[in-house]
């Protein structure tokens, strides 16, 4: 029993973070001690830390598979499939995968839902990339009540983009408040509070104060003391800036500025509400700063203009580029703002996300096969935009 | 004495430059806001105060602006909206709004008017008045401010003892596959939530768990993984000696994990608990898509979202006292806990 106690304390010596040093304290016990005894408690020191590890991280490694990794793979399976809610069970459907690939029915023919089997009328084709084809394919009718016909995605990801202008925009704001946040001054963390409060507040209160702040007698023209501006009817162009009627003539007002008030009251309120999320990155990177170079800089006669661009910017560099992949890859999801803006995914507003949940979620019509294979393609996009910036900033460093 | 050998030392008589009188007025009043040129000298001291109010003028109207809406939405809760009297009803009273309502609740004569209003009415009145089926019109606002503090304290207690016991695993124990474990959960966060969102509707149905609590709150009790790696990376700063002395002193791995790690970590644990209790408690989106509206587990951003379509789409000031009930619990949360939640973020560089 305590020959047991002590080759235990010399397996907890051995348990030391650093690898190396476990081996070699494992070699001096091996000395120390008889080596078959020493084996087997040495291996019982392993197998509980084996044994805890997988345990202590088991509920996270559950939940990621269950909730994202299960639901990424089903996802890239559905979307070749037609399941609606009412195909029955999710698991069974996706274990005959083979037997529910999409069929395109001809005119006039039915599809039973269950089984994706013809049940009656001409010919069905199995058409796998149904719903990829969709995306590329589909045009929306009458846009605006214009007549115009155009294609669907490139609308909401048209929309999607213009709320990107937000991201550089925010980034200039908020390098400005933080440098002077970061100048030594009385109360500067303070300034740091009150512009992260709107980071804390719900999107949808903020929403609707903005919806109502921004109407055509509201306190944002009384300011500006422009009371002509409609700022959020749907397709208010910015004809509507000179007070014409806007949704009068369609070729006077092309698509991409239709909605483009209520797109702009969109960026003011993200740029509004992301700001202090990103002076405080920014606040934390410029703490970082090397102070001696600086002082060097000074002292070589650069002014302060120069000090910020060659010596602070470069070592800010790292923070500014974390701060635009996170910005885009949030940016291209955006989907609660304009959706309370303008609801029931809007074309005029919403973003691509909006499509996604269009045919993905929601009421009769809709199919989470759609919803996937839009969703799969979002992931795409994102991914490749990623691995751009990525190759961007490695071809900046050579 | 001391002035002329500076001017000396300063311009040399060669070079001396005669300046019109503007210019040198011009010189004198840069000088004195701080700027040195040609004519006059400023002193680092002068620079620096006028470099400072210069920049606390540009940081509070920055400050203003960003507190500016706020200030709306609290001043426009007390509109007194329902009055019909009023040309164009309740909206106009909220359009006029820029720092007090004109017609407000506080100075109205109307019998049964009082100061909170718009508060009562929105805690009594039924969301939806066509259909008495469904829960808008058989609850008020209080089971939905229920619902928020079940979706905010359950799945934020639970998650982040989860989070941190695998943040615990990560950093502190070794075994087996552990750092390939790792990065296979860390991959997990390239997924975007939007593309799998249809998928995990599909999947919430066929386990019944949508238009109920469990949508709600079973995702967020396995823990995420943000969290655990940013307790990860604060257990990374503690010794492992304490560990490797509560192991010799007898004690087990678990008890470790509650005795030690907990209340050492818990900064971390705090901060990563707070910033996660204002997500859940600002999650309007979940509700929005697994929760049906007419039922009686939606949230209070949803049940927001239903008011201001339902019986108040004409009588704003109740909804926007429901928007100022959203906004008032988080904001008392960051004030009490801003150094805690601000200096986390400043460590972590995250931003949310």
């Amino acid at each position: 029993m305590e020959n047991q106690v002590s080759a235990n304390e010399i397996a907890v010596e051995a348990d030391a973070s650093d690898a190396v040093a476990e081996n070699e304290v494992s070699f001096a016990a091996e000395n120390a001690v008889p080596p078959k005894k020493k084996k087997r408690h040495i291996n019982q020191q392993k197998l509980q830390d084996n044994i805890w590890g997988w345990v202590f991280c088991l509920p996270l490694i559950v939940g990621t598979v269950w909730f994202v990794y299960s639901a990424l793979i089903m996802a890239i399976m559905l979307s070749f499939t037609g399941y609606t809610l009412s195909s029955g069970s999710l698991t069974q459907y996706l274990a005959n995968l083979g037997d529910h690939i999409y069929t395109n029915a001809a005119a006039g023919s039915s599809i039973d839902p269950v089984t994706g089997a013809l049940i009656s009328g001409g010919e069905a084709t199995p058409e796998p990339f149904h719903w990829y084809a969709q995306i590329f394919t589909k045009t929306l009718p009458n846009i605006g009540g214009s007549g115009l016909a155009m294609h669907e995605m490139g609308i909401y990801l048209f929309n999607t983009v213009f709320y990107m202008i937000g991201i550089p925009i925010g980034m200039v704001l908020a390098m400005f408040f933080a440098v002077c946040m970061s100048r030594d001054i009385k109360g500067g963390s303070v300034f740091r509070v009150l512009y992260y409060i709107p980071c804390v507040a719900s999107t949808i209160s903020i929403v609707f104060t903005f919806k109502l702040m921004f109407q055509q007698s509201g306190v944002i023209n009384q300011i500006l003391g422009t009371d002509h501006i409609s700022w959020l009817v749907g397709n208010a162009s910015w004809n509507s800036l000179h007070g014409k009627n806007s949704t009068s003539n369609f070729m006077q007002n092309p698509y991409w500025c239709q909605g483009f008030l209520s797109k702009m009251v969109i960026v003011i309120m993200s740029v509004w509400k992301g700001l202090g999320g990103t002076i405080i990155l920014y606040v934390a990177g410029l703490s970082g700063v090397n102070q001696a170079t600086k002082e060097a800089a000074q002292i070589d006669g650069a002014n302060a203009w120069k000090i910020f661009w060659k010596v602070t910017m470069p070592d800010l560099y790292p923070v500014i580029f974390y701060n635009i992949v996170t910005s885009v890859i949030g940016g291209l999801q955006i989907y609660a703002e304009p959706e309370l803006f303008l609801p029931n995914n809007n074309a005029m507003v919403a973003g691509y996300v909006g499509l996604v949940y269009k045919y993905g979620i929601g009421g009769s019509g809709t199919s989470p096969a759609a919803g996937a294979a839009y969703g799969l393609f979002l992931a795409v996009i994102i991914f490749v935009l990623t691995l751009f910036q990525f190759w961007l900033d490695s071809r900046k460093k050579d | 004495m001391e002035n002329e050998i500076r001017n000396e030392t300063v311009q040399t008589p060669e070079e001396k430059v005669h300046y019109s009188s503007f210019r040198y007025a011009i010189g004198a009043i840069l000088a004195f806001f701080g700027f040195s040129n040609k004519t006059h000298h400023a002193s680092q001291k002068r620079a620096k105060l006028v470099g400072d109010i210069f920049v606390y003028i540009i940081l509070l109207f920055g400050a203003f602006i960003m507190i500016y809406p706020f200030w709306w939405m609290l001043a426009g809760s007390f509109a007194y909206t329902s009055n019909l009297q009023i040309v164009n009803g309740g909206k106009a009273v909220l359009h006029r709004l820029v720092w007090w309502p004109d017609q407000s609740t506080a100075n109205s004569t109307d019998t049964g008017i009082s100061l909170f209003y718009n508060y009562k009415i929105m805690f009594t009145k039924a969301f939806v008045q066509s259909d008495k089926s469904n829960f808008a019109a058989n609850y008020s606002y209080w089971r939905a401010l229920l619902n928020n503090l079940i979706y905010s304290i359950v799945p934020v207690v639970v998650g982040v003892i989860t989070s941190a016991s695998a943040a615990f695993s990560f950093a502190k124990i070794n075994w087996f596959g552990r750092n390939q474990v790792f990065f296979f959960l860390l991959a997990a966060i390239m997924v975007p939530g939007a593309s799998i969102t249809s998928t995990q509707y599909a999947m919430y149905t066929e386990l019944n768990m949508t238009n109920n609590w469990s949508v709600m709150v079973v995702p967020g009790l396995f823990g995420s993984i943000m969290t655990a790696f940013f307790i990860r990376q604060f257990l990374f700063g503690l010794p492992t000696s304490i560990i490797e002395a509560a192991k010799i002193d007898g004690a087990g791995y678990f008890r470790i994990f509650v005795s030690f790690i907990l209340p050492l970590a818990m900064p971390a644990i705090m901060a990563q608990a707070l910033l996660s209790f204002m997500g859940c408690w600002n999650n309007y989106v979940g509700s929005y898509l697994f929760i049906r509206q007419d039922s009686e587990w939606i949230n209070m951003t949803h049940a927001m979202q239903v008011m201001s379509n339902g019986a108040y789409s004409e009588d704003q000031g109740p909804v926007i006292a429901a928007s100022v009930m959203c906004v008032l619990p988080v904001l008392i949360l960051f004030a009490c806990f801003q150094k805690l939640i601000i200096g986390s973020l400043m460590l972590t560089g995250s931003k949310e």
